[in-house]
């Protein structure tokens, strides 16, 4: 015990204590980029956001840069995480990826680099305009890149609809549904014949109608826009009431049931975007190849996709926009949509002739084909950041498919509360 | 708790601390206080800070980001006024009532039965402790397949024996009776164990007296029994109060940050939450963080009131003795 007496213990307490004391606030002071090698931009992106073997390739060095980089895949909480280093100033990537919720960052969008200094706007041809949109800020400036995109279709159980006597083939289903109308009179002959729901909630049909909507919430000066007689949303809302009314929906409100009553075959359809079949595919394996997808009712939409950003902080924004452009050329997202399943945002990718179509989930359908045609449908609209305070009607409208509300009463309350949240943040 | 009674004297051996020199505590002690400063500045830096901010950001809006707004009061305006605070003060409560009573009640009757002379008793102790610390997202996908609508068991059951099925998780009750089932799973085995100690502190003496003089089982049990171990009942108790109003976990891993069907399912942590990190709305999400402390407080002082009144008339015991 004498080699560590107490004096030498306490000294040595003393100076770790202050290594620790001065390496914070050294941290506090100086390092606002996550790493402190000058020759490295650090990417923030989660799992499956982004191509692993381009990642790699970028990890050896950025293509026309000398920079490498290097890139973190970040867990959970991912929004929390990065606002956290985006308000302590500190931390910060260089280059972050940010879901189809990139709206959220309005209000903070000086803390993004307009990418048009970089004369972003001469390769806007070369994207979906509708998306190129929703990454420009309600002040014009475009600070979110394309990455993937969402377009929906309507899938549904072609097995389960030829049994149930209803059209089974693409063609002739899209060409009964054009409007909604007749997508709920569908249902009504599925729930009539084959006691199947054609989609889970009502919440859906009101989702995806938006989703396909030019107008949404708010408008581009964020007025609030639902409260109108023939608003977009009151549409949508009257839409899914109808389809609950009618019977059609499954009326399951938890995740894990609804998973169930798709492989069971409880209900036989759903509008959702691309990705899902993944999904599905990984939930309910034994149903692949009874799937198909069909136009959904009036016009399709974009549900999910993602976006690249630069903060203001990033070491090299030259460089780092040489990244983006780079990772998502048309031929990059084909290659990434080979191998990550992720949509590209860019037509030509479907034109370069290295998009490889994955048979089998939908039979001999090409859902490479079908979805390549539904992207180019997309209404272009804008998303607002205030979206996040309007979540009262999607509840309320649970609530009705529930039965513990009126619609009516349901409606006014989404309404009021919406409007009590936007008072609260200033917004109305 | 009567080996606490006797500690109210001061310990024979012990000498009064001397006054030798009139130097500063922090002069003498110093290395003292410096060995035990880690903790106080971690809880300086990680404890106190985040609290004292809270109660700035309670009177901003703050989205996380952009530059603060003072707002005064608004945040708790709006909360006194906001349905969605009170649905989830109700649902806390009822939650805390429909788990709590049927919990501490089986962990009695478990305590009980473990602590007659039984075979495997260790087994028992492991299991019974064993769903505590089960993961959570496990126990909720398990508890979420159980109690599924259409595919459940408790459902198949149910059919089975002729009853109607009842929709667990898609009705106010039944999202309210799921968690408190969850709830009851898993610290029902917890103050099993903390009931068993207690009972094990009771002297052999007493029931062999009660035994000579003739008492039944009930009479043993209602006059021994639980009156020795009310303190023990008592600390359960406030363990699950803090418990209940803290409740967050089950909720959210079984039904997501908005509570399921009509918000059921939301308590007050869980609508702070869904505020603060969801909705980005971090100035409310401490107004509801100090809503929750000043309802907690409240209930400390009626649980401390409790224990006072109970505690003076009887046998002689004096005030604040114990606990």
């Amino acid at each position: 015990m004498d080699a560590l007496n107490r004096r030498r213990f306490l000294g040595g307490l003393g100076v770790v204590t202050g290594a620790a004391l001065s390496g914070t606030l050294a941290g506090c002071g100086s390092s606002t980029s996550i790493s402190a090698d000058p020759e490295e931009l650090v990417l923030w992106y989660w799992n499956r956001s982004v191509s692993p073997v381009l990642l790699d390739q970028a990890a050896q060095e950025i293509p026309g840069t000398d920079k490498r980089l290097r890139a973190d895949a970040i867990g959970g909480g991912y929004d929390n995480k990065l606002r956290t280093s985006l308000a302590g100033g500190a931390y910060i990537p260089d280059i972050a990826a940010i879901n189809s919720n990139c709206a959220l960052y309005f209000p903070s969008e000086d803390q993004f680099i307009d990418l048009n200094e970089f004369g972003a706007a001469d390769l806007a041809a070369d994207y979906f305009e509708w998306k190129w949109n929703l990454g420009t800020t309600p002040t014009g400036r475009f600070c979110f890149w394309p990455m993937d995109t969402g377009p929906t279709g309507f899938y549904y159980r072609a097995d389960i609809f030829a049994d149930a006597g209803l059209p089974d083939d693409p063609e002739s289903v899209g060409a009964a549904i054009t409007d909604w109308d007749g997508w709920i009179e569908l249902g009504q002959e599925l729930r009539a014949n084959a006691d199947v729901a054609i989609i889970n909630t009502a919440g859906m049909v009101f989702n995806q109608f938006l989703n396909a909507s030019p107008e949404r919430y708010f408008d581009r000066d964020d007025n609030p826009l639902y409260e109108a007689d023939g608003s977009a949303v009151r549409d949508a809302w009257d839409t899914a009431i109808r389809a609950s009314e009618a019977g059609i929906t499954a009326r399951l409100p938890v995740a894990n049931e609804q998973n169930a009553a798709w492989s069971s075959g409880r209900t036989a359809g759903h509008i959702e975007a691309v990705w899902w079949a993944n999904v599905l595919g990984d939930t309910a394996p034994d149903t692949a190849g009874s799937w198909r997808v069909a136009p959904q009712p009036v016009r399709p939409g974009n549900s999910g996709g993602s976006f690249l950003t630069i903060p203001r902080t990033c070491k090299d924004p030259e460089a780092a926009y040489a990244f983006i452009t780079w990772l998502t050329t048309p031929e990059h997202q084909a290659e990434t949509y080979n191998e990550v399943q992720l949509f590209p945002s860019a037509p030509e990718s479907f034109t370069s002739g290295t998009i490889a179509s994955e048979l089998g989930f939908f039979g001999e359908q090409d859902p490479l084909e079908f979805f390549a045609e539904a992207a180019l449908q997309v209404p272009t609209t804008f998303v607002s950041t205030y979206e996040a305070q309007a979540g009262a009607f999607a509840t309320e409208l649970a609530n009705v498919e529930a039965g513990l509300k009126d619609p009516e009463r349901a409606w006014d309350d989404a309404v009021s509360q919406t409007n009590r949240n936007l008072t609260k943040r200033g917004v109305i | 708790m009567a080996a606490a009674d006797t500690r109210v004297r001061p310990e024979p051996g012990v000498a009064p601390v001397p006054v030798v020199r009139r130097r500063s505590a922090i002069g003498r002690f110093w290395p003292q206080y410096l060995a035990v400063s880690p903790f106080y500045l971690l809880f300086l830096v990680f404890g106190l800070f985040p609290i004292a901010f809270s109660i700035f950001l309670s009177f901003q809006d703050w989205d996380g980001i952009a530059p603060m707004r003072f707002v005064g009061l608004a945040q708790y305006q709006f909360l006194l006024s906001d349905p969605r605070f009170w649905n989830a003060v109700g649902n806390t409560f009822l939650i805390w009532f429909m788990s709590t009573i049927p919990m501490l009640f089986l962990a009695l009757v478990l305590a009980f039965l473990l602590h007659q002379n039984i075979r495997f008793k260790g087994f028992y102790r492991v299991a019974y402790f064993l769903p505590n610390v089960t993961s959570m997202v496990a126990m909720a996908i398990v508890f979420g397949s159980i109690f599924s609508d259409s595919f459940g068991i408790v459902n198949s059951a149910l059919t089975a024996i002729g009853l109607d099925q009842v929709p667990w998780l898609s009705s106010e009750w039944g999202i309210k009776v799921t968690i408190s089932a969850m709830v009851i799973w898993r610290f029902t085995g917890y103050n099993a164990i903390i009931y068993l100690a207690g009972l094990q502190a009771i002297p052999t003496e007493l029931y062999d007296a009660a035994k000579v003089d003739g008492a039944n089982t009930w009479r043993i049990f209602s006059s021994i029994t639980v009156p020795m171990l009310r303190p023990v009942i008592l600390f359960t108790v406030i363990t699950s109060t803090v418990g209940g109003l803290g409740l967050f976990t089950e909720p959210q891993v079984l039904l997501g940050d908005n509570g399921g069907v009509g918000e059921a399912g939301m308590t007050i942590v869980l609508y702070q939450y869904n505020q603060a990190f969801t909705q980005f709305d971090f100035g409310y999400g401490s107004a509801i963080a100090w809503a929750l402390f000043i309802i907690a407080s409240v209930f400390a002082i009626i649980n401390w009131r409790l224990i006072r009144e109970r505690d003076t008339p009887r046998g002689g015991r004096k005030k604040g003795a114990s606990a």
